[in-house]
């Protein structure tokens, strides 16, 4: 499974698991370290670390004996549970940090419009458990909160063809172009990150394609199966998309206004410039694509590099103009709202790279 | 080294959660192999020497953040010693059925930031030495869903210690339109993740009002300050609503534009009506919120403003800027 779950080396985490551990075994003889591993959510190899650590422990004060715990590599045998007195074995309370970490990620995941009741339902139910075990500990956990985006009906048609291998059909908006596509999909996986995505096979253009699922404007679940290339599945924990070296490099210059950009757009380097403002080198593999981003920017920003791509903004630009002159005179307003320039709606609108390389 | 710690709090843990009655620091320190070792045995008088007694007082900080309760005793002739009870650091039964574990078991990977990864993990691995199903294939139970809380922020790890042990911080921070960060006083309440980004919600000193700020604006360290808050904390803090009122979300108002056929989705997908011209173009209503003008300008020639006068106003403002580029 791809997405490899973060798993630092430190020896807060270890000790936490080890406590775990020596509970766990003790009403487990002879368990098998595949079994444990799996349990614990780590590496045979991770196990294994903490069998060496586990001998060396013990409640040693006035003579009290270390854990004989040893293994073949495929059994952990305890050969003497007695050393620890059964109180000293029993399951931990959570802390703090453990019920915020579960607490939030759950009610998180429960917030996924398009996960099926059921699931929803027993999460929920877990979720009250885990609050009521953890008590006092749990308290903390509000202050801390996650709410992932995703459009409810179409996440559950594409869950729905994943389960069932089934190909779809979407019409889908690409913010680069400002055109809506039509275009059949072999699903892969569905991916949240901030927003939902889904991986699949676009058939279109023979590539592995990402869909951002607030942008499908339409969903039909085909009666074709599914049928994506052997792939490798990726580690989407960093971006959806980086862009490639080959693609051509796009200069931006903007004012302190326009400085949200470097916060949007993935960039090779920002450089401060005297006024305040930033020197933005990034790549895309369309970069006609950021003649939206030079309208947005206005008086915050222009494209350096390249000359044809500041010109056709500035064509885009004058043309707009052109269909008011044809309304009635425009006064120039002095004043506009500038400084709301930026922020947050760029999100939603513009091209913000992760929704995968278009053909 | 990291074993080495891991095996000196492991049985210092031990040792504490065996005892029935409180033990001494120099009993704990004669105890444990990694602290005999490192610093000898603790016969001297008193045997309190500075190194040793600072190791001994984050081991026992390290314990206490993995949720073990210490309680610290003083005997009647004066001797402090040191015990975790077991009633008050046993889990209360929980009993989960299959389902409710695989749930769980999906909700315990989401995380990206490596202490709260490592919570989660832990808190799932309590559950399983409490007798937590497993054999469950969350990912089989879930379909191909992979959801990701996604943690880039370097400040978010200090904040979310200061929100959760209500301390007042100080760090620089750049608005979204300023050149230069300035410092700011803030009482932090709640961090909120919306779109993929994080945010904070608290009390800031300067202003003396509710603010918000977004994390990847925040430059430099987050330093935490002495003293208790000043203001006081809200049951609900709403997060989500300031941030959606600068993503122009809220909007009290609407806004008649032409927009070419086929062009510009999202602006449909938002029109609360939407009427075919017939010459090539539509007329939608949408709703006017913050930072609509910027938003229209980016359809280019595809978008004409017809009302208000204000909003087109700033829109041809915009344009003549790119025009003069």
């Amino acid at each position: 499974m791809a997405g490899k779950p973060v798993r630092p080396v430190n020896a807060i985490d270890q000790t936490r698991r080890m406590l775990s551990l020596v509970t766990y075994l003790r009403e487990r003889p002879g368990a098998r370290v595949e079994d444990v591993a799996r349990a614990f959510g780590i590496t045979e190899d991770e196990l294994v670390s903490d069998l060496d650590v586990l001998p060396m422990c013990g409640t040693s004060f006035r003579g009290g004996d270390l854990l004989d715990i040893d293994t073949d590599g495929e059994r952990i045998w305890w050969h003497n549970p007695a050393a620890l007195a059964a109180e000293a074995a029993e399951p931990l309370r959570l802390a703090a940090d453990e019920a915020t970490a579960l607490l939030v990620a759950a009610r998180a995941v429960a917030t996924l419009p398009g996960l099926r009741e059921s699931d929803r339902q027993a999460l929920l139910r877990a979720t009250a458990k885990v609050e009521t075990a953890a008590g006092e500990a749990a308290g903390a956990s509000s202050r801390l909160s996650v709410t992932f985006e995703s459009e409810g009906g179409v996440f559950a048609d594409v869950d729905r063809a994943i389960a069932e291998r089934r190909r779809l059909w979407i019409r889908y908006y690409s913010p680069a172009r400002d055109e809506v596509t039509e275009r059949e999909i072999d699903p892969i996986r569905l991916v949240s990150v901030g927003h939902t995505y889904v991986e699949a096979w676009c058939r279109r253009s023979e590539a592995r394609r990402t869909f951002r699922l607030d942008r499908v404007a339409e969903i039909k679940i085909l009666d074709e199966p599914s049928a994506p290339p052997e792939i490798e599945l990726r580690d989407l924990s960093e971006a959806l998309v980086q862009p490639a070296a080959e693609d051509p490099e796009v200069v931006v210059e903007v004012g302190p206004g326009g400085r949200w950009v470097a916060e949007y757009y993935p960039h090779d380097s920002a450089d401060e410039l005297p006024d305040g403002g930033l020197r933005i080198t990034l790549r895309t593999p369309e970069p006609a694509s950021l003649r939206r981003l030079a309208l947005r920017l206005g008086r915050d920003g222009r494209i350096v590099s390249p000359p044809e791509l500041a010109d056709s903004a500035r064509q885009a630009a004058r043309e707009a103009l052109a269909a008011y002159d044809g309304i009635e005179a425009v006064e120039a307003v002095g004043g506009a709202d500038a400084a709301g320039a930026g922020g947050p709606r760029v999100v939603h609108a513009v091209a913000d790279g992760p929704d995968g390389r278009r053909e | 080294m990291a074993i080495a710690k891991a095996e000196r709090l492991m049985n210092l843990a031990l040792c504490l959660l065996g005892t029935r009655r409180p033990l001494s620091k120099r009993e704990l320190r004669d105890s444990i192999e990694a602290y005999v070792e490192a610093f000898g045995p603790g016969n001297g008088p008193g045997g309190n020497d500075d190194s040793f007694n600072r190791m001994f007082e984050r081991d026992k900080d390290d314990l206490r953040e993995l949720g073990l309760v210490i309680e610290t005793v003083e005997s009647l002739d004066g001797e402090v010693g040191y015990l975790a009870r077991r009633d008050s650091n046993r889990l209360p039964p929980i009993t989960l059925d299959a389902e409710e574990a695989a749930a769980l078991g999906l909700a315990a990977k989401v995380w990206q930031q490596a202490r709260l990864a490592g919570a989660a993990s832990g808190a799932l691995q309590k559950l399983r030495a409490a007798g937590l199903p497993e054999d469950v294939d969350p990912y089989g139970a879930h379909g191909a869903l992979e959801p990701r809380i996604p943690v880039h922020e370097a400040a978010f790890e200090p904040l979310m210690l200061a929100c959760r042990d209500r301390r007042p911080v100080v760090f620089d921070y750049r608005k979204a339109t300023a050149a230069r960060p300035e410092q700011r006083h803030v009482e932090p309440w709640a961090l909120e993740c919306w779109r993929g980004h994080w945010y904070l919600a608290g009390w800031d000193r300067d202003r003396g009002a509710e603010r918000v700020f977004r994390l990847s604006r925040i430059t430099g360290k987050v330093r935490s300050r002495g003293g208790r808050y000043t203001a006081p904390v809200p049951d609900v803090v709403t997060v989500r609503e300031t941030v959606a009122s600068w993503a122009g979300e809220i909007t009290d108002r609407s806004a008649r534009i032409r927009l070419r056929s086929a062009a510009g989705y999202p602006l449909r997908a938002k029109a609360t009506s939407v009427r075919e011209l017939g010459d090539g173009w539509d007329e939608l209503e949408i709703p006017y919120g913050h930072g609509l003008d910027a938003w229209l300008v980016e359809f280019g020639p595809d978008v004409v403003v017809l009302e208000p006068a204000e909003l087109r106003a700033d829109v041809v403002d915009r344009l003549r800027a790119v025009a003069k580029g």
